[in-house]
This record gives C-alpha cells, structure tokens and sequence, in this order.
C-alpha cells in the first residue's frame, strides 16, 4: 500500500511544483501595464526586424532522425558490453546482426543523401 | 533444443527485406523489376516452407514466441496475401517513380512484424511486432509522394495510429501490474489466483481499445476510410486483409489464453462492440461513390462479423474466424486489385470510372462482380460458408440477437456490392478501347476467383485446417 501512497505524493507534487513555481514568479514581477515595447520578441537586443516565420532546413531533421536512432543503439549496446564476458558466443553474433541491420540503415541514408549538409 | 529452423520464415523475410533495400542502393534503375521477382520469388519459398512444416509445433525462448498450427495458419495467410498484393500491384507500382524498390522491402518487413505478432506469447513480443507492422504501413500508406490524399492519409494514420499504440502499451502496463508477468499463460495463472481489480479491468479495456483500432470496430474505425481511399490500393488491400486478420490474431489468442471467458466475462463488450461495428459499417458505406471508400467501410462492417465469432468463443466461431479471414484475404484482394487496374486506366476509383467495364475487361468485371457477391454471402461462394460458421457459431453460443443483426446487415450490404456490378454492366462510358492487363494480374485475379469458388463449394479442407488451427484454445 505505501507503494500507491508513494505515487499519489509524487502525482500531487507533480501538479504542485510549476504552479508553485509560476506563482512565486507572479508574486515578485513588477506589476505594471504591458506596453508595446514591452511584448515585442526578443532578438537578442535589437529590434525585430522582418516576419518571424522563417523557412529553416530540412536538414536538421534529418540529422536529428539519424542521430536518435543510433543514440538508441548506443543504448542498446551499453549493457551489452557490460555483461559481454558472461553472455558468450551467441549474445555476440546477435549484436553483430543488430549493428549490421544498422550499418544498413546508416548506408541508406548516407546513400540517398540525408547527411549531406546544403 | 530449440527447432531454430522453425524460425526460418521470419529470419528469410527479414534478411530478404535486408537484401531487398541494399538491392535498390546498388541496382541501377532498370533493376527495379528484378528485386520485385526476387520479392515474389521468396515468399513463394517461405510459404512453401510454412506449409512444408505446418504441424510442427515449437515455444521458444521460455514462452515468449510460440510457434503452433494457430501463428502457422496466419503465416500462411499473410504470406499469401503478400504474394497476391506483389502479383496484383505490378503496374501501379509505376506509379512510385523512384521509390519503387523500397516499396518491396516495407512490404516484406510489414509482413514481418505481421509474423511476429501472430507468433507472439507475451505482450511485449505482440508490441514489437505490431509496431513493425505499423509502422511500416505508415510509409507504405503514404507511398504516392506527390499525391496530397495519400500524404494526408499517411500522417492521419501516423498520429491516430501513435496515439492508440501509446493506449495499448498502457493497458499493457497495466496488466503486467496486476499479473507479475507478461507471457499469456503466465497472466492466467496469476489472475486465477486474485482477484479482479480495476487497474486490471482498466488495462483490458485499454488494450482492446488498442487493437481495436488495428481491426477498427465501432468507436475506433474513423481512421478506416481515410487512409484506405488515400493509400496506394495494394496498400490498402494488404492493410484491409492482413492487418485486420493479425490484429484479430491477437486479440483472439490474448483474450483466449491469458483472459478466458471462465475468468473474465468480456463477451457482452464484444458482442455490443461488434453490433455497434456491424450496423454502421454497412449503414455509412450505403451512400458512398468512391468505390475505395466503399470497400473501406465494408471492411469495417466484415471486421464486426468476425468479432461475432469471437464473442462466440466456441469451436465453430473461432473456425468461422478463422476461415472467414482467409476467405476475406481472395475476396478482398480481387476486388481491390480490378480497382487498382481501373485506377491506373482512369485515374480515379469512383464509381463512374467503372462503367462500361463488363465490355471493356469483361474477365476483371466477372472476378469482381463474383468477390463482391462473396464478401456480401452469397451462397456458392466462400464468404456464405465464412459466414455459416460465424453466425451459427454465434446461436450455438446463445448470442441470437446478433446473428439476426448480422443476417439483416448481410443483406442490405448486397446493396452497395451491387452498385459496382451495376455500374459495370449497364452503366454507360464514353470510352469503348478494351483495358489491357499485365500477365501478373490477371493470375493474381484467377487466383482469387478460384479459390473463392472453391473455398465456398468445397470449404472441407480449409474447414479441416481451421480445425487444427483452433485446437489451441479447447485445451485452456
């Protein structure tokens, strides 16, 4: 039962912590009428200039895609290789054929030109 | 020892997917029509090996993949259907452009995770899979990558079918919570033990909900006509036959093995589930003109029949769903490989392109005019015998008030069927140049008309194999 207990405080501190926080933020912000300076975007000093819709690359996402999935495979491979010694034969060649499907991948995209930065 | 050579089909699609995509990096274009025969070459082989080995029976890996005449019928099947779609689709797949080669390889890992969640002893194993499978429709349902329909369609299904993949890993959760363990037969002799909880009840329902939305029943089947008007049609008729016919797979075997009815009573949902599904699926596909978007909603309404035979739960439902999914499988396939042939002549699948066909390609409008009248369960064909087993599967489980509504909504579906026969024979096109079809569709297409017709004057064999196939479940 104190399992449960232990995950309702947890949910109430959840719910808790960021009004708590957004209130103490509210209690100590100098009150006083937004202006039109005041809620214009901040860009880094200087006045905005321009729409703030941009069009940005492609390429970043990409990037981002193939980068997650190897991050995972990272992941995959660190228990891995902390218990290599123990596991033999068999936990190796199956980590072969798990970074092999991969290398796969990662050729595919390198291939069809995801990684080429323009 | 483990009979590793029982796992031989799915390491064979998966290496074939592998040597598929390293095939279309390295072949210059007119390669393309080669990796499609290398496609269709093996999995002409692993079905070959499937039936070769269909009574072998193994568990692997302490319970968590089980190898028996149950996952070794949906293999066939999903390996059939893949090997029809291959046939049927030889030139729409021109339509892919550049892309075609990789079309074969999703193909093959759909059919993959299909094998995988079908085979599946544990929950996280069925997750995998389904994922696999999912996921790869995802890209296969977006594959005509200049057409805003499939482009909408493919990320409907994406966010829809996320958002139901997060509620069945939930409801997972959950009932690994209140079990201890996630392998089927190890849920059962946990909850034999307690008692019924609602996290647990909570965790059943989220993960019907789940794969529900994989054989979309009633409140879980908006993302059913969308994506199948927009998706490639040889996407669309593997999602409707072999993604329904594996979520069904699962569902039946989780709630058979780890919650059986003894237990748990879950039959009222279904049965409510399944009349619901059953009367708006064959009310909302009445007033469709896109013959597509009719086939979609039909298939809604075939998904609540065979929920009939689950809700059954005795032998001849789960015969009847199980023969009725393989019967679906030649039916369905036909009927949307004559409309992916009107789509490439025409440019559109609505229900005016398809006039005049009886002169045109009149074998392509008997084949349809035949599966039609299958799906909708008219005697000699193999859908009436499908739908003898579910219904009287259903009476003999005392559930009649069901199989009234299924016979009444059998019968105004032959309605809608019959437009396209209408429109095929009288009506009237100002083309009159005969529509010409690739050597491989028209196999595919003699192929499904047989076995519709033999399947429904001579059921005995399959009914034999589903027999085999059922044993499974007499023995909880």
């Amino acid at each position: 039962m104190s399992d449960h207990a232990a995950l309702g405080v947890f949910l109430i501190l959840t719910l808790v912590f960021p009004v708590a926080a957004m209130a103490a933020a509210w209690l100590f912000r100098v009150k006083s009428a937004p202006t039109r300076e005041k809620l214009l975007p901040y860009e880094c000093g200087v006045d905005p200039k321009g729409s703030g819709w941009m069009r940005f690359r492609v390429n970043y996402f990409l990037y981002a895609l193939v980068f997650l999935v190897f991050d995972i495979e990272t992941i995959f491979l660190y228990p891995w290789a902390v218990k290599f010694q123990s596991l033999g034969l068999f936990a190796f060649v199956e980590m072969i054929v798990f970074i092999a499907i991969l290398a796969l991948g990662l050729w595919y995209a390198w291939k069809e030109g995801a990684l080429q930065w323009y | 020892m483990m009979y590793y050579q029982l796992l031989g089909p799915e390491i064979t699609v998966a290496v074939l997917g592998l040597l598929v995509l390293a095939g279309s990096l390295l072949l210059p274009s007119h390669g393309k029509n080669a990796l499609g025969y290398l496609t269709t070459i093996g999995l002409a082989a692993v079905l070959l090996a499937v039936i070769l080995n269909f009574s072998r029976e193994a568990i692997f890996f302490a319970g968590v993949y089980q190898i028996d005449m149950y996952a070794n019928f949906f293999r066939l099947l999903f390996l059939s259907a893949a090997l029809l779609i291959m046939l049927m689709s030889s030139r729409y797949t021109g339509l892919f452009g550049e892309r075609k080669s990789e079309w074969f390889s999703f193909m093959l890992f759909a059919t993959l995770g299909m094998m995988i969640m079908v085979a599946a002893g544990d929950l996280i194993m069925v997750y995998v899979g389904l994922e696999l499978m999912t996921i790869s429709f995802y890209i296969l349902t977006a594959y005509l990558l200049n057409d805003r329909w499939s482009a909408e369609a493919g990320l409907k299904y994406l966010l829809i079918g996320a958002m139901s993949s997060a509620v069945l890993l939930f409801g997972m959760s959950l009932i690994y919570a209140c079990s201890g363990s996630t392998v089927f037969t190890e849920i059962y002799q946990a909850l034999l033990a307690g008692s019924e909880r609602p996290a647990l009840l909570a965790g059943i329902v989220m993960m019907m909900a789940g794969l529900g939305f994989k054989i979309s029943v009633v409140p879980f089947h908006m993302w059913t006509p969308d994506i199948y008007q927009g998706a490639p049609t040889p996407v669309t008729a593997y999602l409707a036959v072999a993604s329904k016919a594996a979520g069904f797979a699962v569902l039946v075997r989780i709630l058979l093995i780890a919650f059986p009815p003894t237990s748990l009573d879950w039959k009222l949902i279904l049965a409510v589930l399944a009349a619901l599904t059953i009367i708006i699926g064959n009310l909302t596909a009445l007033p469709q003109t896109n013959v597509k978007r009719m086939l979609a909603y039909s298939s809604i309404a075939q998904a609540g029949y065979i929920l009939v035979g689950l809700v059954a739960a005795n032998t001849y439902g789960l015969k009847g769903v199980l023969f009725y999914a393989m019967t679906y499988v030649f039916a369905n396939v036909a009927a949307f490989a004559v409309t992916a042939v009107v789509e490439v002549a025409e440019g559109n699948a609505e229900l005016e392109s398809f006039n005049g066909l009886g002169r045109r390609a009149p074998m392509p409008a008997a084949v349809m005019t035949i599966c039609l009248l299958s799906l909708a369960g008219i005697p000699p064909m193999a859908g009436f015998a499908g739908k003898l087993y579910l219904f009287s599967g259903a009476i003999q489980g005392g559930y009649l008030w069901l199989a009234f509504i299924g016979l009444l909504m059998s019968m105004i579906s032959v309605y809608y069927y019959l437009h396209v026969a209408k429109a095929m024979y009288i009506g009237i096109s100002s083309r009159e140049d005969r529509v010409l079809l690739p050597v491989p569709v028209r196999i595919a297409l003699w192929i499904c008309l047989l076995g519709t017709i033999l399947m429904g004057v001579y059921p005995g064999p399959l009914s034999e194999l589903t027999e085999l196939a059922v044993q499974l479940f007499s023995a909880v």
